[in-house]
């Protein structure tokens, strides 16, 4: 019997990949935020000029990689938006048509987290 | 064009061979019984004691709870002294989230998972049984010590300084320390053992997108598990070694910190929550879609909230930590994840709304559950939204409107389910329905006792009362809310009585269940009445999301043993297992019976913990040796067996293999989820590492010399040469070098231990002192995690070499072999970032800010 | 919004300070956004339960999801995070006009203001101009918290944390210790008293000077007990620096961090049986002390305005 490969034929890679993005973003934010206020910072205020640009970077850069990742599960995953439909059927297709749409979705609410993250950056322009 | 077309048709119905089969697997499956009873392992028995065990510490911790209300029902009452009531908080949540919570799930799951999924059982039930005797010693030795005023008292969370100074806190600390990181050990194996059944022994068609959503939570959960757990048994290292031995992690005189304890204990804590929350709500979207007579709508949506909860609940820790100063913007990017985390949970109680809404609704008890659930929980969601901001928590955190939105979030999001799912599947575990009548006094007593005991106490937290007070004075004004919430709790104790009688009285006389009571659309209700110990009678193929709903004659083909391993000839215990993606029929896994070997290496590693909490180091060491002596025995005649024969008929055509080994084997993956668990409790140390460098202005502190450069390289080189020893051997083995192969396993173990024993000397060259620095302390504690694991990878390879000798391990047959390289693939990486921190760090980061 | 029998010094939309009032204006939109919102979703799930099956198509289902559950949370959480993160950025000031430092100690408070002046568990700041509070501890973590003039932020060993408080009504509020400190944290209180600002000013001047008087038989017998070993009273001998400084003790509005009236007989049990009052407090009974000197020493503390 033939088995499906994990990785390459299964796109079980890409639903765990979108969110980690939101993870590795988020991880980078707050290090970079935090290494900066305790490192950089003196007895004055410290300015967060550079960390802000950092993080609007980290964010286009972010959200680059999970648009890319959401037009792969569209055309190499089949998979779609719409949730008008379940994806039910006893196929290999449909499994991996599910995959597909899951980590559209994922990609979706790993967007709004990863806007949500970066709002702080443009509100806090001091340490403290 | 699928596997399944090319599947014999069933033979006939033939009543003998039925009747003869069905001894046949009776005879394997059958349950020992008086006192032999304890080496059970089958996943029914051991999920039974389990759940049992979880509400008797849920009792307690109630307990607990009720006597501390009773203190607070009145201003300046001295009904519990200071002491007792510090405890008492203590253990409350120090229970409920330790030895209820977290053990329910895995109770739960052990015992509907393997049913749901049509198995006979979980991949290695020996180890969910040991996962059991671990939970029981270790629970009871920390639930026991409140008898002899030797309970831990610092809090659920165990701040140091506070829980760091011996002078401040007792042995309690100690029991907390090591009883929890004990039973973490049993979490994290039960957590293994439900992932690997998730992902390799669905019933043969049951592709991902067909798979139950309670399996995509369970997945998701167990998953959570291992990243969660690792960080705090990371932490409870850190902290024990500073309480034991007086090495520097959070004494701030000595470059420590205490906020690095917050850190790891919260990147397990919040996350914690969900771990709790989500297998609860798993019941709820097994549950629904049944008395909605509907399949869930939006399936996918559910998996998507499932996962984006796993993912984004590990960026909200610091909400615990908004009022520790640190900058507004850290704090602010955890309040963003806080509100971001609502997003899934609400699609969630959508994709809820919209399934009743398409569907017949059928009124029943574990819906009224369920709807009372929702009622509290999203109550306790959204108290969730306001503290999530910062400004709000400042005022918020610490306070009784915290006590008020957690039990909210607990009780709504986790115990309602529970208690729906105990009234669903209770027919499923003993033949016999609860008693509606009692089931509605129950709800309404714990649902009306729960609001009057916690909506009070919002404004009680706004009135400005503080957690974890024993006293509070007439002129605070809060007596009176105060009192109201001790009448709801033990209105809501009441309730729960109720259910209790419920569940525990006899019903001898009481007719059986129906098969399917609830009319249910997942397996778990393909099981017989009265049920049999084998589970499922035959495992068939599943092309459904509900297959009792939408296969037609499911049951009775099942019944008929006309699918897969509908015998037991050889008189072994059969699981099929199948591959991930679509569950294509892999090979037979033969699983082993009842043994008490798995209960004496509880005992053993109980003992192990339980002695070092006094510093009997002698006893410890004894516990230690016969451990690993009873493990091996253990590992050595059950596991890794060579199969009489290549494969076997499964029936309809379908001839499997029994033997797989690598990354085909249940047990391949078992030790690299494991591993993973481990990698993240040894970037616990990492991080404590990296969060010290941030914290000082230099580190390595000036005038300390960082471990010595050479003999570090020469510690590397030698692991690494461990590593690939280990590699050619497995090599070698698979080409028939068997010889040359053993001999390498008996050298890597040598140069293994040289190697960490350099990395050891290249700190005492650079006279590092664990008790002076934080610095020292920290080089040195990575250099004890490695010593420990090469010391335990360093075990493997003689065992391997002496299976090889004794011939359980051959070129073909070598998983044992497969699986230890494994582990030293994970050693490799260990080694290198040990390296890197302590040798390559130094340099780059200068030491200097 | 205060319940009978509640005195409110402790509530936290007394409104006592500009950061306590931001707060509760966020808590108000909070509240009210939640209460609707619960109430949509449970009439949702009731509408759900009743209509089960009835003229309900697939497609207008899944929308609600969608628009239910996906976009409507993301775009009021998207707000809510706003309006957070700028009350966050309003409350916390960049400026002070003021700076205190507070130093939590098991189970009582250190407070220290310009100029050397020490006093203990009595937190004074003058109406209108923005005090910055330095918080810090040494023994374990503890918080400060003054429900009605705002929020609490904890004081960390090894740490320096900052709070700024602009008090804008008169008044004698609650403070309280907010993180588990081990045995007695119930018993960790403090008073805010917000004076107007030549009040406060007049007030700081008195503290600064020594005690009145600077002899007699009380303080003898204060030093003859050994209590100078722990505590400091200005002008004096006593100069320890274990416990509270006492210089201008009989000023204070409570005894025992913040949880007794500061009476003759209340003082006098403290003395003579500290731990029933405040079980595990570090200040040793005496419960041997004569009557005659005893009561000397109560004149003369009480003396100490």
């Amino acid at each position: 019997m033939k088995y499906p490969r994990l990785i390459s034929e299964g796109s079980v890679w890409i639903v765990a990949t979108i969110p980690s993005i939101w993870a590795g973003h988020f991880l980078l934010c707050y290090w970079v935020a935090a290494v900066w206020c305790a490192k950089f910072s003196g007895t004055v205020p410290a300015s967060l000029t550079t960390p802000r640009w950092i993080i609007a970077a980290l964010t286009a850069l972010s959200l680059g990689a999970i648009a890319f990742l959401a037009y792969r599960a569209l055309h190499s995953y089949g998979g779609t938006f719409s949730v008008e439909n379940e994806i039910n059927q006893n196929t290999s297709h449909d499994r991996k048509r599910f995959l597909g749409h899951v980590s559209l979705l994922l990609a979706a609410l790993s967007a709004i987290a990863i806007c949500f993250t970066a709002a702080p950056a443009l509100v806090f322009a001091r340490c403290w | 064009m699928s596997w399944t077309d090319d599947l014999a048709p069933p033979a006939p119905y033939d009543k003998a061979r039925d009747e003869a089969q069905r001894s046949r697997l009776l005879d394997v499956w059958r349950e020992p019984t008086g006192w032999r009873r304890f080496s059970a392992v089958n996943n029914s028995i051991v999920g039974r004691w389990y759940l049992l065990t979880s509400f008797a510490f849920f009792v307690f911790a109630g307990v607990l709870a009720l006597l501390m209300r009773s203190q607070l029902a009145v201003p300046e009452n001295d009904l519990l002294s200071m002491d007792f009531y510090n405890q008492a908080f203590t253990m409350h949540g120090t229970v409920m989230m330790f030895l209820f919570a977290v053990p329910i799930f895995e109770a739960v799951a052990i015992m509907v998972l393997p049913e749901i999924l049509g198995a006979r059982d979980l991949p290695f039930p020996r180890l969910s049984a040991f996962g059991y005797w671990c939970f029981l010693i270790g629970g009871v030795f920390v639930c026991g010590s409140i008898f002899f005023d030797a309970a831990p008292d610092g809090g659920w969370f165990m701040y140091p300084p506070l829980s760091s100074d011996p002078k401040q806190t007792g042995i309690g600390t100690d029991i907390w320390l090591l009883g929890l990181s004990f039973i973490e050990v049993a979490s994290i194996a039960a957590a293994i053992e439900l992932i690997i059944g998730v992902l390799k022994c669905r019933p043969p068609g049951m592709r991902l997108n067909l798979m139950p959503l309670y399996c995509w939570y369970v997945l998701v959960v167990g998953g959570m598990i291992l990243f969660a757990f690792p960080p705090l048994i990371a932490g409870d290292l850190l902290l024990e070694m500073e309480r034991a031995f007086g090495w520097v992690f959070f004494d701030v005189d000595k470059g420590g910190d205490p906020l690095l304890w917050q850190h790891l204990f919260w990147i397990f804590g919040h996350p914690e929550v969900y771990i709790i929350f989500l297998p609860s709500i798993a019941l709820i979207a097994t549950i629904l879609p049944t008395f909605a007579r509907h399949p869930m709508v939006g399936h996918s949506l559910v998996v998507l909230s499932a996962v984006g909860i796993a993912f984004l609940s590990f960026g909200l820790w610091v909400h615990h930590m908004f009022t520790t100063g640190l900058p507004n913007i850290s704090l602010s990017f955890f309040s963003a994840a806080s509100e971001a985390v609502a997003i899934p949970t609400g699609v969630q109680i959508f994709c809820f709304l919209a399934t009743l809404m398409l569907g017949r609704f059928v009124p029943s008890i574990p819906m009224l559950f369920a709807s009372g659930a929702l009622a509290i929980f999203v109550f306790g969601g959204l108290t969730g939204v306001m503290v999530a901001l910062v400004p709000f928590d400042w005022q918020a955190h610490d306070s009784y409107f915290i006590v008020a939105h957690l039990h909210y979030t607990l009780i709504g999001g986790m115990l309602f389910p529970l208690l729906a799912g105990i009234y669903y599947w209770y027919p499923f575990a003993t033949s016999k329905m609860l008693s509606d009548r009692l089931g509605k006094w129950a709800f309404w007593l714990m649902f009306g006792g729960f609001n009057t005991a916690f909506l009070p106490m919002h404004w009680t937290g706004i009135l400005g009362m503080p957690r974890r007070v024993w006293t509070y004075s007439l002129e605070d004004g809060w007596g009176l809310l105060n009192m109201v919430s001790t009448a709801g709790a033990f209105i809501m104790a009441a309730g729960f009585a109720v259910l209790a009688w419920d569940v525990l009285r006899p019903k001898g006389k009481q007719p059986l269940a129906a098969r399917n009571p609830w009319n249910a659309g997942t397996m778990e209700w393909s099981g017989e009445v009265p049920d049999m110990p084998w589970g499922i009678r035959s495992i068939p193929v599943i092309s459904t999301r509900y297959p009792l709903w939408q296969q037609d004659g499911l049951l009775g083909q099942v019944d008929r043993g006309e699918w897969f391993l509908p015998d037991a000839k050889e008189g072994k215990r059969e699981l099929m297992v199948t591959d991930i993606l679509d569950a294509r029929p892999m090979f037979v896994q033969r699983v082993p019976g009842p043994t008490y070997k798995t209960l004496l290496c509880a005992l053993l590693l109980g003992g192990v913990f339980i002695f070092a909490t006094y510093h009997w180091w002698v006893p410890t060491a004894l516990s230690g040796i016969g451990f690993v002596a009873a493990l091996i025995w253990w590992l050595w005649t059950g596991t890794g067996l060579i199969p009489e024969k290549d494969s076997k008929d499964c029936s309809r055509g379908l001839h499997l293999p029994l033997y797989a080994s690598g990354s085909r084997a249940v047990g391949w993956w078992a030790m690299f989820i494991m591993m993973i668990g481990d990698m993240t409790a040894f970037f616990g140390l990492v991080f404590a590492y990296m969060f010290f460098w941030t914290v000082h202005e230099s580190f390595p502190p000036v005038g300390t010399v960082p471990p010595d450069a050479l003999y570090l390289l020469l510690g590397l080189a030698l692991c690494l040469g461990a590593w690939a020893l280990v590699n050619t051997a497995c090599v070698w083995n698979r080409n028939g070098r068997r010889e040359a192969a053993r001999t390498l396993l008996l050298i890597a173990p040598i140069v293994g231990l040289t190697g960490v024993a350099a990395m050891g000397w290249a700190c005492l060259a650079s006279d590092l002192n664990p008790t002076r620095h934080a610095y020292d302390a920290t080089c040195w504690v990575l250099i004890l995690w490695l010593a420990g694991h090469i010391a335990a990878g360093a075990l493997m390879l003689p065992y391997c070499a002496a299976r090889s000798w004794a011939g359980h391990l051959t070129p073909f047959h070598d998983a044992d072999l497969r699986n230890v390289t494994l582990y030293w693939h994970f050693m490799a990486v260990t080694a290198l970032i040990t390296y890197l921190l302590l040798g390559i760090f130094p340099l780059v980061s200068g030491g200097t800010a | 919004m205060c319940l009978p029998g509640c005195s409110g010094r402790h509530y936290w939309f007394s409104g006592a300070s500009e950061e306590a009032q931001s707060i509760e204006t966020l808590a108000w939109i909070l509240f009210a956004g939640a209460g609707v919102i619960w109430l949509i979703v449970m009439a949702l799930a009731f509408f759900a339960m009743r209509s089960s099956g009835r003229s309900n198509t697939e497609k207008s289902a899944r929308r609600m999801i969608l628009w239910g559950g996906f976009a409507f949370p993301t775009v009021v959480l998207a707000a809510l995070l706003g309006t957070g993160l700028l009350t966050l950025k309003s409350i916390v000031a960049e400026r002070s006009d003021l700076t205190l430092e507070v130093e939590g100690e098991q189970w009582w408070w250190r407070v220290g203001y310009p100029g050397g002046v020490v006093t203990a568990n009595e937190v004074r700041l003058p109406r209108g101009r923005t005090a910055e509070i330095l918080l810090t501890a040494d023994d374990v973590i503890h918080s400060f918290w003054a429900p009605a003039l705002g929020g609490k932020i904890d004081m960390i060993p090894g740490r320096e944390n900052r709070l700024t408080l602009t008090p804008t009504t008169v008044g004698n509020w609650g403070g309280l210790c907010a993180e588990y400190c081990g045995g007695a944290h119930a018993q960790m209180r403090f008073n805010v008293i917000v004076m107007e600002p030549d009040a406060f000013d007049a007030w700081l001047e008195d503290e600064a000077a020594p005690a009145q008087p600077e002899s007699g038989p009380g303080l003898e017998a204060f030093l003859g007990e050994g209590c100078g070993a722990c505590h400091t009273i200005r002008g004096t001998e006593a100069q320890g620096l274990v416990g509270p400084d006492l210089t201008h003790f009989g000023a204070r509005t409570s005894l025992g961090a913040g949880i007794l009236a500061l009476d003759r007989d209340t003082l006098r049990h403290w003395i003579t049986h500290t731990d029933t009052l405040k079980p595990g407090v570090k200040m040793p009974a005496y419960p041997d002390i004569p009557t005659e000197e005893l009561e000397d020493m109560i004149d003369y503390l009480l003396s100490l305005t």
